[in-house]
């Protein structure tokens, strides 16, 4: 992805290891002065060999593997995974289990957006915003703990169900939760939309046209800051998406600023859902039974993580193993306008950009 | 006897153990503060002591292809002008162990040193990082200097001396130059953190750009040297501001009372803004502080003619 060369060049190299970077990844990036002129990524220092590892392991346990694909958005590849295989093996799930599902889902994505907040912020250097959204960001994570046990891997998701369910105290404890969070969040749009020193350093920083968007494959919010309306909850819908709709977030602008807006916007498209879904609870069983080989076919399976689109190939021969399953990520669309957009810019604008896609190296690199 | 003072003025007080053992206390209070405003708990209260000691007592490595002389001496030399700058100052409240017509350009370029020696440890290594540190600290050094200096200049013209004691004991006699001269104190306070490198002007050691800039390279004793360096300058540069706009500093008490209100209000800039790109504050100096410092020079010298 090298895009030209000089005769002079000072290549300030930004990982594998490196402050900015939470995950490794090398870029090199040739700078006149401050401002790149040339950007080139590696990606795969933290390959683990999932997608190999899947074909050894049983189809049940291959949920707890391909939940740990990433530390962020675990429930989404667990239950990418889990539809996958429940459609090879024709199992229906009840609307209850969707319902519990799409729960943890939404939470998992207010979670990850307060978190991006917090991170991206740090990039720019304003680590008051960053403390501040990850104290807030501090109820979702209890909310998640409450219902799954878990901060982190929920591990909510069975083949054909789901292990938890939500008790009315639950319920009670969610609505208080939104409560707080919409209010919190309310505050830190209006600072990133309104903070003059917060956006001298992402207002028309890192612009992407709509056509760039289209050109370059990005997916997810990043995508639909420049205005592409890409949003597989509304496209495809799953799980309870197609009961309880949500709003595309769109907005035309394109740069860091449109990013911030369009990932606090859809945080209220989560509070309402939350809202909604534990109000109009669907009755259902938790578990259907699930047989342990599963027929041969293959199948094709995808979710909105909070970073875009999640796209699962499921392929079984008929054993109690699949025979392949590739994981394809959300950051692996969006890596390419990082090094696309960076150029021109200034070096100090560099980390934010970055930030802006909200990458997950470990899942890219599965 | 006057040659045991000196020396006692040198190394124990007002400069020396006691200068380092204040600026780390500052260094504290500074970080303890930020943290409280950002809803954190801060670090404990020896927590820059214990990080002096330990990287004094660490290996220093000297990276290939540096001047060896130069590595270790620029943050002996960082430190000597900063602690130097601090015999012309009025510490504590008490008078300054030296004083002499026009001590004050000297104090401002002592002061300078410390920065200039930074920029030159980067300069010296290989590293990409120090380099470009090097470069925004350089930078950085010409866009607040000279408005910084003419902050500081306003009031040693109304006091009609250039001696720091001079100009000290001007204000304390009830003089708050804040309220006659508030322009020139917003560009003496903004411009003591561009010196510091606090943020929002914390560009020349972004880390998640530039990991720590200009020290990059540096480790054990030249990078405690630095730190060391840094609370002493914070600590002298609040005391100037605070000898000469906020109504002076006569004793012990109201200089600690005066310099920690100033800590604060500095402490909440620091929470309050974004990090600033080296372009964004270059532009900022030169558009609105040097400006600003101008008007209020202007305005004194109108004043004065009517």
């Amino acid at each position: 992805m090298t895009t030209n060369t000089t005769s002079e060049r000072f290549t300030v190299p930004i990982g594998p290891q490196h402050p900015a970077l939470k995950e490794p990844g090398a870029f090199r990036f040739n700078v006149d002065g401050e401002i790149v002129t040339s950007a080139t990524v590696r990606l795969g220092y933290a390959h683990r060999g999932i997608e190999k590892l899947a074909e050894n392991q049983n189809w049940v346990q291959n949920i707890y593997l391909f939940e740990r694909t990433c530390g962020i958005c675990s429930h989404t590849h667990a239950t990418t995974y889990c539809l996958g295989v429940e459609k090879l093996a024709g199992v229906e799930v009840s609307p209850r289990v969707s319902a519990i599902r799409t729960l943890v889902a939404e939470l998992e994505r207010i979670h990850s957006h307060l978190l991006w907040l917090g991170v991206s912020a740090h990039e720019a250097g304003f680590d008051t915003l960053f403390m501040f959204g990850w104290r807030d960001r501090e109820t979702v994570m209890d909310l998640l703990e409450m219902i799954s046990g878990n901060r982190v891997n929920y591990s909510v998701n069975i083949l054909g169900g789901v292990k938890v369910d939500v008790t009315p105290e639950i319920v009670e404890q969610i609505l208080a939760g939104v409560d707080l969070l919409e209010e919190r969040t309310k505050h830190y749009l209006d600072v990133v939309s309104t903070d003059a020193g917060f956006l001298q350093r992402t207002r028309g920083v890192g612009v992407m046209t709509r056509e760039q968007a289209e050109a370059l494959g990005a997916v997810g919010p990043t995508a639909r800051a420049s205005g592409v309306a890409r949003d597989l909850r509304v496209d495809a819908p799953y799980l309870s998406y197609s009961d309880f709709p949500v709003q595309m977030i769109l907005d035309d602008r394109g740069d860091l600023e449109a990013r911030f807006v369009v990932r606090l916007r859809e945080l209220f498209e989560s509070y309402r859902l939350l809202r909604e879904l534990v109000t109009h609870m669907p009755e259902g069983e938790l578990a259907t039974r699930m047989p342990r080989r599963i027929k041969a076919g293959e199948t094709v399976s995808r979710l909105e993580a909070p970073r875009g689109d999640v796209f699962y190939f499921i392929q079984s021969n008929g054993s109690d193993k699949p025979a392949r399953v590739h994981v394809r990520t959300p950051t692996v669309c969006n890596m390419t306008s990082v090094v696309k957009l960076a150029l021109g810019h200034q070096l100090a604008d560099v980390p934010l950009i970055l930030a802006g896609i909200d990458p997950c190296f470990s899942c890219n690199d599965r | 006897m006057n040659t045991v003072t000196t020396i006692a003025a040198l190394l124990l007080f007002p400069s020396g153990l006691i200068l380092l053992l204040s600026g780390l206390a500052f260094e504290w209070a500074d970080r303890k503060l930020l943290a409280q405003y950002q809803n954190r708990l801060g670090p404990r209260w020896f927590q820059p002591l214990a990080d002096v000691v330990k990287l004094l007592a660490k290996e220093e490595v000297v990276p290939e292809g540096v001047n060896r002389t130069l590595f270790i001496a620029l943050p002996i030399a960082g430190l000597a002008g900063a602690l130097t700058a601090a015999l012309y100052t009025p510490l504590f409240g008490l008078q300054p162990a030296y004083s002499f017509r026009g001590d004050l350009i000297v104090t401002l370029y002592l002061l300078s040193l410390l920065t200039l020696c930074m920029g030159l440890a980067g300069s010296n290594t290989l590293d990409r990082f120090s380099l470009v540190g090097a470069t925004r600290t350089l930078t950085q050094l010409f866009s607040y200097e000279a408005p910084f200096m003419l902050a500081l200049l306003g009031p040693a013209v109304a006091a009609g001396s250039w001696q720091i004691s001079e100009i000290a004991d001007y204000s304390s006699a009830g003089r708050y130059l804040l309220l006659t001269q508030p322009l020139g104190f917003l560009v003496a306070i903004v411009g003591l953190m561009g010196k510091l490198e606090l943020p929002p002007f914390d560009a020349p050691e972004a880390e998640t750009e530039i990991v720590a800039g200009a020290r990059t390279e540096y480790s054990g004793r030249g990078l405690a040297l630095f730190r060391l360096g840094k609370g002493v300058e914070l600590v002298v540069g609040l005391t100037l501001v605070a000898a000469f706009y906020m109504g002076g500093v006569a004793n012990p008490l109201l200089w600690l009372v005066k310099t920690l209100i100033l800590l604060l209000v500095m402490v909440a800039l620091q929470a309050l803004f974004t990090r600033l790109r080296i372009d964004q504050t270059v532009g900022l100096w030169w558009r609105y502080g040097a400006l600003l410092v101008l008007v209020q020079w202007l305005i004194m010298v109108l004043v004065g003619l009517l």
